[in-house]
């Protein structure tokens, strides 16, 4: 039996790519793993059961990180696809896409620790709007520069188009615009929602850890080195993304450039 | 209704994308000059003097030079030859869709999860012990808050090389890079001299602003270093969060120090970066 090394490469990086989930699973569901097994032991569905009926936080930090990156998906793909329009077709184009670069300049923790001040001053640290707001730094801006590329010379002729033959403005974007960027707005609410689904540096600084996501719950159970929750945590964490990948990785992987 | 839109397009992008970064660099600058803040007098250089005698900050900024770098570095090499070689298993199929299973992990699950791969007790010390190449578990080195920062470097490569597979397979097909090493071969070229003289310089050089973007991302990393990194030496915003969030008073105008001198260097980064290229960058 021969072995094809081009064959042996994609096996093993398919391992280095596996693993990490595997790992995360068994120890989410395990209560055990004494040094040298390398298979944690005892393992049973009931720590997952536990930690959704127990008062472990975990299924209220679910439904909290849900919520925001759903809220912050929405309002920044919505907002950043308008203002991209009025970006993409202004004279001073290049200028006002370098405003939309410098929130990418800084640390997303380091410009949460600089603007805790005035969130502390707007009574908005410590709340869920308050750190809705501050992922929207982040995220409206990204939404922005992935849309400004789809305001081409053809999206302004079929809107000229539908305003020649009488339609509104209104009646344009309706009917030819939205559908037409129907699949960007797909990629972007989703690319979206990973950015706040995976934040934690600005959610633990602005939140001051009232706002518990998946991510402070998991830095707070790794803290607590209770590893089998945190994995489960990590598994909540990383699954939904599998998800949404596996779903969108054909659309992602022309877009990217 | 256009113009209010306009208008409410610059008050959106001014609101979110340039105030945050104004309103914080100016006040991380008036505390770190001693302007504004709870124990401050005045204005006063002291906290920038006292900056700039202590090794820890410059440490810290050729720590977080030397991550980013390396990891960049090896993360392009790998995915160089992952795009060049398996560029058509990655269109369909099994493999296409498990090598970008790393991008969906937070950067601080990959840091728990190389944790507890590469630490005394983890993953890898049990299989070197089971295969009889560790006999105890002091036996095995120090791969996760060790001085090199391996343990960081490999929690970054594994979330970042699937980005680079994915950045270097589209350019391949953008490039026409195929079509080249196929001219390069015809004129007589190695397949090897096709790759080092064409389709690698050509790949770099398209991919060079993301590549470059990416190193300020790295550069300021903070969930990785705060659990696989060592007190000393910090990345970047480690140490500036470490001092700011000290409960000694007087280390918080040096924190915001940090802070600012970390956005002159990333600003200035991101300044060249965009006028060395055309601005179309698409994230």
């Amino acid at each position: 039996m021969t072995f094809k090394p081009r064959y042996v490469s994609i096996a093993v990086i398919t391992l280095a790519c596996i693993t990490p989930v595997l790992v995360l699973v068994l120890l989410s569901l395990s209560q055990s793993w004494v040094y040298p097994k390398v298979i944690p032991g005892r393992l049973s569905v009931s720590q997952w059961r536990e930690a959704f009926r127990q008062n472990t936080g975990i299924a209220n930090s679910l439904y909290i990180t849900l919520l925001l990156a759903a809220a912050v998906a929405v309002i920044s793909t919505t907002s950043g696809f308008i203002c991209s329009k009025w970006i993409a077709y202004h004279k001073h184009k290049k200028r006002l896409l370098l405003l939309a670069y410098l929130p990418f300049v800084l640390s997303p923790v380091i410009l949460a620790v600089c603007l805790k001040f005035y969130f502390i001053k707007l009574n908005l640290a410590g709340t869920f709007v308050g750190v809705l707001l501050a992922q929207l730094v982040i995220a409206f801006p990204y939404s922005t520069i992935f849309f400004t590329g789809f305001w081409n010379r053809q999206m302004l002729q079929y809107e000229q188009l539908v305003k020649t033959l009488g339609g509104s403005q209104g009646y344009a974007f309706k009917m030819v615009i939205v559908p037409a960027a129907k699949p960007l707005l797909l990629i972007c609410f989703f690319q979206c929602f990973l950015i706040a689904w995976f934040e934690y540096g600005l959610t633990s600084v602005i939140g001051y850890g009232k706002v518990p996501t998946l991510t402070i719950k998991v830095y707070q159970f790794v803290t607590e080195a209770n590893i089998y929750y945190a994995a489960l945590s990590c598994c909540l964490l990383v699954l939904p993304p599998i998800l949404l990948l596996w779903i969108n990785k054909r659309i992602i992987f022309r877009q990217v450039k | 209704m256009d113009k209010r839109w306009k208008i409410a397009s610059i008050i959106g992008l001014g609101w979110f994308a340039a105030l945050p970064l104004v309103l914080s660099i100016g006040y991380a600058l008036l505390y770190s000059l001693g302007v504004i803040g709870a124990l401050n007098k005045g204005f006063t250089l002291l906290h920038w003097q006292k900056l700039f005698t202590e090794s820890a900050v410059f440490g810290s900024f050729a720590f977080s030079a030397y991550i980013a770098v390396v990891t960049i570095v090896v993360a392009v090499a790998l995915s160089l030859t992952i795009a060049l070689q398996y560029h058509r298993h990655l269109q369909r199929g099994f493999f296409s869709s498990v090598i970008f299973l790393p991008m969906a992990f937070p950067a601080l699950v990959s840091a728990f999860f190389f944790f507890h791969a590469l630490s005394k007790s983890g993953l890898l010390s049990r299989l070197a012990y089971k295969a009889g190449i560790v006999n105890s578990i002091e036996a095995f080195a120090d791969l996760v808050n060790d001085q090199w920062g391996i343990g960081i470097i490999a929690a970054h490569l594994f979330i970042c090389f699937p980005f680079f597979v994915m950045l270097f397979v589209n350019r391949i097909k953008s490039e026409r890079v195929g079509a080249y090493l196929s001219l390069a071969k015809s004129l007589g070229a190695t397949h090897w001299q096709a790759l080092k003289k064409v389709a690698i310089p050509l790949l770099i050089k398209k991919t060079l602003p993301n590549i470059l973007l990416y190193f300020i991302f790295m550069f300021g990393s903070y969930e990785i270093p705060l659990l696989l990194g060592r007190s000393s030496p910090e990345m970047v915003s480690v140490l500036a969060v470490r001092k700011l969030q000290k409960f000694n008073l007087y280390h918080i105008p040096q924190g915001y120090a940090v802070a600012v001198l970390y956005t002159v260097f990333t600003l200035g980064l991101l300044i060249i970066i965009l006028r060395s290229q055309k601005l179309d960058y698409d994230l």
